[in-house]
């Protein structure tokens, strides 16, 4: 049949068309899994399998008493994808006023009317990705995470949470210039967040994951990769509760003066180790005080009366002068050349012996004896300087110690009154830090130590670094020097500028500094001061050394003992007041007293024996029982047994027994106790040794 | 198996075939819907594979009628179904679903079910084709009384088709110049109706390009230029090829493919390139193989198949199914550009597979007349 047979070979031809067809897809594939093949099997690893970094967390810093001053707490940035397929349009119209209000409830910071607008908004405009809230808390996150819409997740309700780790100081401003920070921002990381940010930064983390279902990505390998290692621990020798006085202290004075800044460092006489450091300046935008600047490490400036210290150093330890040595202050008036040396504070003195020059801060006495002394050989006085390494940084832990100028005869700006004028602390700068030093040495009976701030630095709880107190100069002079400089020293309180100071509880030794500021331009400005006060307590067997600077104070007070006198006081009174063992002891009472020995009531023997023996109240035991009873005698309690023990259905006596004993013994024998009065039991209305009717009513009159 | 044949009548090796083809899908759908069963269903990967298979055992049910059903009804039937697909497709177009600016979809009003009219007009279509060919046989090489009533049905059936779902309307066209070549009509006909076909093409886009239509222009263009112009293809053909790549010769096995999770909906018209990433090219090779095997037994029903509408039936239903098969595969291998045609069978998919079954339902319907006939014949000899 043609018809058939013409069909067959067309279909035939069809047919084949379809294998070759098959061959050629076949031969496609072939194609792209081995011509292809490297290439597409190399985007296929970029795409599922990736190294994520894993952040380390940064290390905390730690007060000496291992309380946190800085941390790092997870916060969470919540975002909402609009356009998640799981969110049906019907649903989300119905709910979204329940979300919002459940936002405005949660956050308090806008209307629920806002947050739905927003969130309708977001929709309409399907964004994928749209920002809720920055930097909510943990706790927050949980409850958000059972809000309405929010509750089903991702997927089905757009919610995503990106984790972020923020750096937080728990106790806010405090010394937070010296704690520092490190910012992502481009800004200058200062403090130790800065300068110990390699220790604290740890190294991150490498893990190979892969995507997974759901868009989230699981690691390939449980054991592979690279583990993050976590920031170490920094322990500061800062002491919270003396930080958080001398912040307030300094405040307090900054307020009350109109200062422009000020810095106050409380440091260990025996270590070196700083308890505080605390910056304050005015923020001009908000007129307020804040920690701007480490002026007390970064500001060197000219110190005034309080480098007079230095200046007495040199004259005692080359021999020129004695304290009893007689000097003319020239009622606070000199010349040298043209330029006139004006004593701070008016005394009205003439003729004072070298201790009581140094009390009442003559400029002129003391700058007349430096003359006299060195002016033939100036940098026999500068080399007393150098050696007390006044001329150079501490080298504290902290970036942006600021170095002293301390010059030297060949400088070109030596003058003829540069030595009367530097022996009284001008011509020169040096930081408040680096003067402390000196004032500490003294304190530290000549040994002077290097000031530092960090003490340990732990890993995972473990020390790996420990830092030892550092001395700088074992000698700075010889013992009598050093018995003169702290006769001086005591001498300011005692009945010198700082005599403020002076109170019955603790003794006080440093020197005041009223120092007239220099203009930008040179010349001293009318009448802006720095005042500051640098000493050390107790006196005797100094602890503390402090030193405090207060700059331009501006309510016409500007004495350094007025203005930072009450700084020193404040600190020092309580630091006094929380260290027992800086209180004298108490010398043990001896004297024997004669006293009525007290009344012991009837009670349970072993409680009885507890209690006299702790009073000390001499006693004898003289029967034992489980229940005791006390015989009159005028020497010693003497402890008998008493009747009444328990008997089972037997009422027991309880008279002179306290209320306690004697409930316990009537209501666990089943009676019912109605009380009368207080003080020891007088009295019993069913007599002892009567038989108990259960739950039968029985009245105990008390009385003392 | 025996007590599945004994109440199945008609080619085994069919029967065979949709079972291994039922069972690879099963595979493949379960190993891809990972990510939506994360996405919607809580990760609960199960979901859709008790969804699929409840939606093949209802395509098997149907395909189970359809063969019992003599095919000669079909031959009746089949005027019936062109003339109610032909004014559906017109509803679609104009009041369908709307899913990415095209109106494919239809929702039956009562049982509130979505279906693809094309899938209905296709159907309907071949079995006229294959009626009006058998009929008209004698005077096939006739213009008037042979080309044309061949010629009508389906260039109106693909223009209506056409604007909402040009790849389907270009490959039922294409299918029905075959069945045209097979069923004898002349070759200087079918050109025409070619060229007529793209005449009709020409001038619905330019139709489309003044009406809403105006965005599936865009898109076409769209997928044809990214064709010609990125030898890598899109975003979804990259994905697919890294799959393919990743196969090797006998895949990462079961359940293991990672591109499921990049892949855009890796379960539906690429499922093709999931099944290479966890059974390679071997398992490429069998689906390929299935199809073609397959056809050869449609086509082996045909030599024996005595009634002309039969032989046309089956051979039409066929090749329109393994056409469409291999035109899946070849945008999955990046052959041809993205179409949005499943893999018949094996796609995860709803009433387009049930219109499969129907399809090889209705095969299965004329090999039972056959092996009927050959029994008749057999005990004729006999006797």
């Amino acid at each position: 049949m043609g018809i058939k047979r013409d069909i067959y070979w067309r279909i035939a031809i069809a047919f084949i068309a379809m294998v070759i067809f098959a061959i050629i897809i076949l031969w496609k594939i072939f194609q792209i899994q081995y011509v292809e093949g490297d290439r597409w099997r190399a985007m296929a690893d970029s795409l599922t399998t990736r190294y994520i970094a894993i952040d380390a967390d940064r290390g905390n810093i730690y007060s000496s008493d291992n309380r946190l001053l800085a941390t790092s707490l997870p916060t969470f940035e919540i975002r909402f994808d609009s356009k998640t397929k799981g969110l049906e349009e019907e649903y989300f119209n119905v709910t979204v006023g329940k979300l919002a209000d459940s936002l405005a409830w949660l956050f308090r910071d806008r209307t629920s009317e806002n947050y739905r607008s927003e969130l309708i908004d977001a929709r309409k405009n399907s964004e994928g990705y749209h920002l809720l809230k920055r930097e909510i808390s943990y706790t927050q996150l949980q409850r958000l995470k059972n809000f309405p819409i929010f509750r089903d997740g991702q997927y089905k309700g757009g919610l995503i949470v990106k984790q972020k780790n923020k750096r937080t100081y728990p106790f806010k401003v405090l010394a937070n210039r010296t704690i520092g920070y490190v910012r992502d921002n481009g800004t200058k990381p200062v403090g130790l967040e800065a300068q110990f940010n390699d220790y604290l930064n740890g190294t991150k983390g490498k893990r190979l994951m892969q995507k997974v279902s759901g868009g989230n990505w699981m690691p390939v390998n449980d054991d592979e990769g690279l583990a993050p290692k976590n920031g170490k621990d920094i322990i500061t020798t800062i002491d919270v509760a003396i930080q958080d006085v001398a912040e307030h202290a300094l405040l307090k004075t900054l307020l009350k003066n109109k200062a422009n800044h000020g810095c106050v460092i409380v440091m260990d006489v025996k270590t070196g180790a700083i308890k505080a450091i605390a910056n304050l300046g005015i923020d001009k935008k908000d007129s307020t005080y804040k920690e701007l600047y480490n002026y007390a490490i970064g500001e060197a400036h000219e110190p005034g009366s309080t480098f007079k210290l230095a200046s007495m150093l040199a004259l005692f330890e080359d021999g020129y002068k004695k304290l009893t040595d007689t000097i003319n202050t020239e009622h606070g008036h000199k010349l040298y050349g043209k330029q006139v040396m004006k004593d701070a504070e008016e005394h009205g003195e003439s003729r004072v012996t070298v201790k009581k020059c140094f009390a009442i801060s003559s400029n002129v006495g003391i700058s007349s004896m430096i003359y006299q002394s060195y002016v033939n050989n100036p940098d026999k006085f500068l080399k007393h300087l150098r050696d007390l390494q006044l001329d150079q940084v501490v080298g504290i832990e902290i970036p942006g110690e600021q170095r002293p100028y301390i010059k030297n005869v060949k400088d070109k700006f030596w003058s003829g009154v540069s030595l009367p004028w530097m022996s009284v602390g001008y011509e020169l700068n040096i930081t408040p830090l680096r003067l402390l030093t000196l004032y500490n040495a003294v304190a530290n009976n000549g040994v002077m130590m290097k000031p530092y701030i960090v003490h340990l630095i732990q890993e995972y709880g473990q020390p790996t670094k420990e830092f030892i107190p550092i001395v700088l100069n074992p000698k700075i002079c010889s013992d009598a020097t050093l018995l003169s400089l702290k006769e001086i020293l005591n001498e300011v309180v005692i009945s010198g500028t700082a005599h403020n100071l002076f109170n019955p509880y603790y003794s006080v030794a440093g020197k005041t500094g009223t120092a007239q500021i220099t203009n930008v331009g040179g010349g001293y400005k009318d009448k802006v001061y720095q005042s500051s006060f640098y000493g050390y307590f107790p006196a005797d067997a100094p602890q503390y050394s402090i030193a405090i600077v207060i700059n331009a104070p501006s309510t016409g007070v500007y004495y350094g003992s007025a203005v930072a006198g009450p700084v020193f006081k404040e600190i020092a009174d309580n630091i006094f007041s929380t260290n027992l063992d800086m209180h004298p002891s108490i010398e043990k009472d001896t004297t024997s007293y004669n006293v009525t020995l007290p009344i012991v009531k009837t009670g349970f023997s072993s409680d009885l024996k507890y209690l006299v023996n702790n009073l000390r109240i001499p006693f004898a035991n003289v029967e034992e029982g489980t229940w005791l009873q006390q015989v009159v005698n005028k020497k010693k309690v003497e402890l008998i047994s008493s009747n009444k023990i328990v008997i089972a259905g037997v009422v027991p006596d309880v008279k002179g027994m306290g209320l306690r004993d004697a409930i316990y013994l009537l209501e666990s024998s089943g009676l019912q106790v109605k009380v009368d009065g207080k003080g020891v039991v007088k009295n019993q209305s069913l007599p002892a040794g009567t038989k108990i009717l259960k739950g039968a009513f029985i009245t105990i009159t008390l009385n003392t | 198996m025996q007590a599945f044949f004994n109440i199945t009548k008609g080619d085994r090796f069919i029967w065979i075939i949709v079972i291994a083809l039922t069972l690879i899908s099963m595979l493949a759908v379960y190993s891809s819907t990972g990510s939506l069963a994360f996405k919607y269903q809580e990760g609960n990967t199960e979901y859709y594979l008790i969804k699929h298979f409840g939606i093949f055992a209802f395509g098997l049910l149907l395909m189970y009628f359809a063969h019992l059903v003599n095919y000669k009804f079909y031959s009746k039937i089949s005027l019936l179904l062109l003339l109610i697909s032909l004014p559906l497709l017109l509803i679609t177009l104009f009041f369908g679903v709307e899913i990415n600016d095209a109106r494919r979809w239809l929702t039956i009003p009562i049982v509130n079910m979505s279906f693809q009219t094309s899938d209905l007009a296709k159907l309907a279509l071949i079995m006229y084709m294959a009626r009006v060919l058998s009929k008209r046989q004698e005077k096939i090489k006739d213009f008037w009384k042979g080309f044309i009533p061949v010629m009508i049905p389906p260039v109106l059936t693909c223009a209506f088709i056409a604007p909402s779902n040009l790849s389907t309307a270009a490959i039922l066209f294409a299918t029905c110049l075959l069945l045209m070549f097979i069923g004898r009509v002349s070759m200087k006909y079918i050109f025409i109706t070619l060229g007529g076909g793209v005449l009709v093409l020409t001038f619905i886009i330019l139709i489309a390009l003044c009406t809403p239509f105006k965005a599936r222009v865009y898109t076409w263009q769209h997928r044809v230029e990214n064709f010609a112009n990125d030898p890598n293809g899109s975003y979804q053909v990259q994905q697919a090829k890294i799959a393919i790549a990743q196969g090797g010769v006998f895949g990462k096995g079961p359940g293991n493919s990672t591109q499921r999770n990049f892949l855009p909906s890796p379960y539906a018209d690429f499922i093709f390139s999931i099944i290479i990433e966890e059974y390679g090219l071997f398992g490429g090779f069998v689906i390929l193989l299935i199809y073609i095997l397959f056809l050869l037994r449609c086509i082996k029903l045909f030599v024996k198949c005595p009634g002309a509408f039969g032989a046309f039936l089956a051979v039409g239903l066929s090749f329109a199914l393994v056409i469409q098969a291999m035109i899946n595969m070849a945008v999955v291998t990046n052959l041809l550009p993205v179409t949005g045609v499943t893999l018949p069978l094996v796609s995860m998919g709803g009433t387009s597979l049930w219109f499969t079954s129907l399809a090889i339902g209705i095969i299965l319907s004329v090999s039972r007349f056959v092996e009927q006939n050959e029994k008749v014949e057999t005990t004729e000899e006999a006797s």
